[in-house]
């Protein structure tokens, strides 16, 4: 999070504290809301990154009878192999969290400096709109396949989708929070003062970009959470035996009569995901809005 | 009218020529060589050369492109290098499929879209709007294959309702083929109608902080009149746009679909010849879908200057 956030602001050079920018959008993480969705989320990473402790046994141990129905022992039943769905679903958010967590940040940061990029020349930032419009006509499952062709199945083509998908989102938005700075004063007094274009993008405009980006961040989250479980459940995105939410599906959904829990189990973990995602994007357009007075 | 389609034709024509490229470039992207996937493994450099100058694959990048391009505006849609049939009979032996699921889910998307936006920006406070609003943003915020998926959980397996998959076409058996269409059209439609009531919706409210709005109310209108007559009417551009918009998304969705309910159409089919890297045949679906997205958006515009002169005349 910090490290697009800068520390400065405005041609005076006064120095704008950090813990003021950062602080409302933890404070956010305090209201009902917030404190619910990043709590699911803590929660789901936990379980995610402790997988391999918690459930020593991997995602391959079998028991003795398939299609168990759920039980303590085993809270969302056996698969046809006799595999606690449970774990296979919790090992599978690894996939979905390392996509978004890696992949929507490079998103955020590539789309902004893009939107942005029209500070320094308008021609270039004209361009890049160009790009965005083709992007936003590409349907998002079509624009997977392209890049699935392109690159071969697996997590590079699906983390790809997602940068891709997401790029023109926070274009969109860098470019209108330019188009409204870009005329006011302190902009104009920046630019008599002889500050460099590419500072005026840094310093001066994009720190009063960032609120509704930081907002779609989570948004673009639940996107590329949802497109990876897309195409692996047509199986252009991970490829088993890795145990993703997608493929999951894609073989839950054959036998979706002997163990409802198999397609059951990994809609449920998606819905966990969004929702938490949903929560956190809600409280920190709670609060920007007031902080803003809007 | 003239002056508003010479207005939006450049950005259509671009579009559609960026797409062309990215269609025609993506064979050529994935690597591999088609004169040898022709010849076979054990042909002789020879043999692969002929049929290299026989595809005109000898010739520079661009004169390939105005060939494909010229071929593809009179019709001739290329020949899968797999199957060695014409892409274009491949596909109209799909297209009778998801014709059907994507006339059921347009249907289905603007008549939910627009009823549960008349309603959401009808009713203005209680529980039924909350209950509303929150049943809006449930069905944004999840995609056809997380609806579909719900959908077979609960009327398929649990309520035991309506069969999960297979299809039967709607021309041969109608009560059959819908039972088998009601669920993948419903799970396309769903996000997407929720987007158009969304939008609908917040219209409505701008239209009703307008003056004729208060004038109307003034001089005694009936409430519902107000609504059907004075905001409806005056949202409908919004609808209709609304519509356009999603037209795409609602088509792509179908690849995913497809899958889950086991419906052999044309989004099967690309995913088939992904797997099987017939790219001849993925390039034109590809273009097909962005093609039809474009052309069908435009027209919504079309219709909406055609509604509304204000547009046409910016």
């Amino acid at each position: 999070m910090t490290a697009t956030n800068p520390t400065e602001t405005h041609a005076g050079g006064r120095r704008r504290l950090m813990g003021e920018g950062l602080g409302r959008y933890i404070a956010a993480l305090g209201q009902p809301k917030g404190l619910i969705g990043s709590g699911l989320l803590v929660l789901l990473v936990l379980a995610a990154v402790f997988a391999p402790i918690l459930f020593p046994g991997g995602v391959d141990q079998q028991s003795r009878d398939s299609f168990l129905l759920p039980s303590l022992l085993h809270p969302f039943g056996t698969d046809e192999l006799g595999r606690d769905i449970f774990v296979r679903c919790v090992y599978a958010l690894q996939v979905s969290i390392s996509l978004v967590i890696v992949a929507v940040p490079i998103a955020a940061v590539l789309g902004t400096l893009m939107g942005l990029s029209g500070a320094i020349s308008g021609l270039l930032g004209e361009a890049f709109q160009r790009v965005f419009d083709i992007i936003l006509g590409f349907p998002s499952l079509v624009l997977g396949i392209c890049i699935v062709i392109v690159i071969g199945p697996g997590w590079l083509a699906l983390a790809t989708t997602i940068v891709v998908f997401s790029l023109p989102q926070f274009g969109r938005l860098a470019r209108g929070a330019l188009l409204s700075e870009q005329g006011r004063e302190y902009v104009l007094a920046a630019r008599v003062l002889g500050v460099s274009r590419p500072k005026i993008m840094i310093r001066h405009i994009l720190p009063n970009a960032l609120d509704p980006i930081f907002v779609q961040v989570s948004l673009s989250m639940i996107g590329g959470i949802f497109i990876e479980a897309a195409l692996s459940i047509v199986g252009l995105g991970i490829q088993p035996p890795t145990p993703s939410l997608g493929t999951l599906l894609n073989v839950g959904i054959r036998y979706v009569y002997a163990q409802p829990m198999y397609t059951a189990g990994p809609i449920i973990m998606l819905l966990l995901l969004a929702l938490a995602f949903n929560l956190i994007a809600d409280a920190l357009n709670a609060q920007v809005l007031k902080t803003r007075g809007e | 009218m003239f002056g508003f389609l010479a207005r939006r034709l450049p950005s259509v024509v671009f579009m559609l020529l960026a797409t062309s490229v990215i269609a025609f470039l993506l064979p050529r992207l994935a690597g591999g060589d088609p004169a040898q996937t022709i010849a076979g493994a054990d042909a002789t450099a020879e043999q692969v050369a002929a049929i290299r100058v026989e595809l005109g694959l000898d010739q520079p990048v661009y004169a390939q492109y105005g060939r494909w391009l010229g071929d593809l505006l009179v019709g001739d849609l290329g020949t899968s290098l797999i199957t060695s049939r014409p892409v274009g009979q491949l596909i109209m032996a799909r297209l009778g499929s998801t014709l059907e699921l994507a006339i059921a889910a347009t249907v289905l998307m603007v008549v939910l879209g627009i009823g549960l936006g008349i309603l959401a920006g009808s009713i203005r406070k209680g529980a039924g709007r909350a209950g509303l609003d929150g049943a809006v943003s449930v069905l944004l915020a999840t995609p056809p294959h997380v609806t579909g998926l719900i959908l077979i959980l609960v009327l398929g397996i649990t309520f035991n309702l309506l069969p999960i998959s297979g299809e039967v076409s709607v021309l041969r058996d109608p009560l059959v083929g819908i039972s088998l269409l009601i669920m993948p059209a419903l799970a396309l439609a769903l996000p997407q109608a929720a987007m158009i009531a969304r939008l609908i919706q917040a219209r409505m409210y701008q239209v009703r902080q307008e003056e004729f709005v208060d004038l109307a109310i003034a001089k005694g209108v009936p409430p519902r009149r107000i609504v059907l007559s004075h905001i409806l009417r005056n949202s409908m551009g919004t609808a209709v746009v609304a519509t356009g918009i999603r037209v795409g998304e609602l088509l792509a969705g179908a690849v995913v679909i497809e899958a889950i309910f086991a419906r052999n159409g044309l989004g099967l089919m690309a995913v088939d010849a992904v797997s099987s890297r017939d790219y001849q045949v993925v390039q034109i679906v590809v273009l097909g879908a962005v093609v039809i997205a474009v052309l069908v958006h435009l027209l919504s515009e079309i219709l909406l200057a055609a509604l509304d002169p204000r547009i046409r005349l910016q």
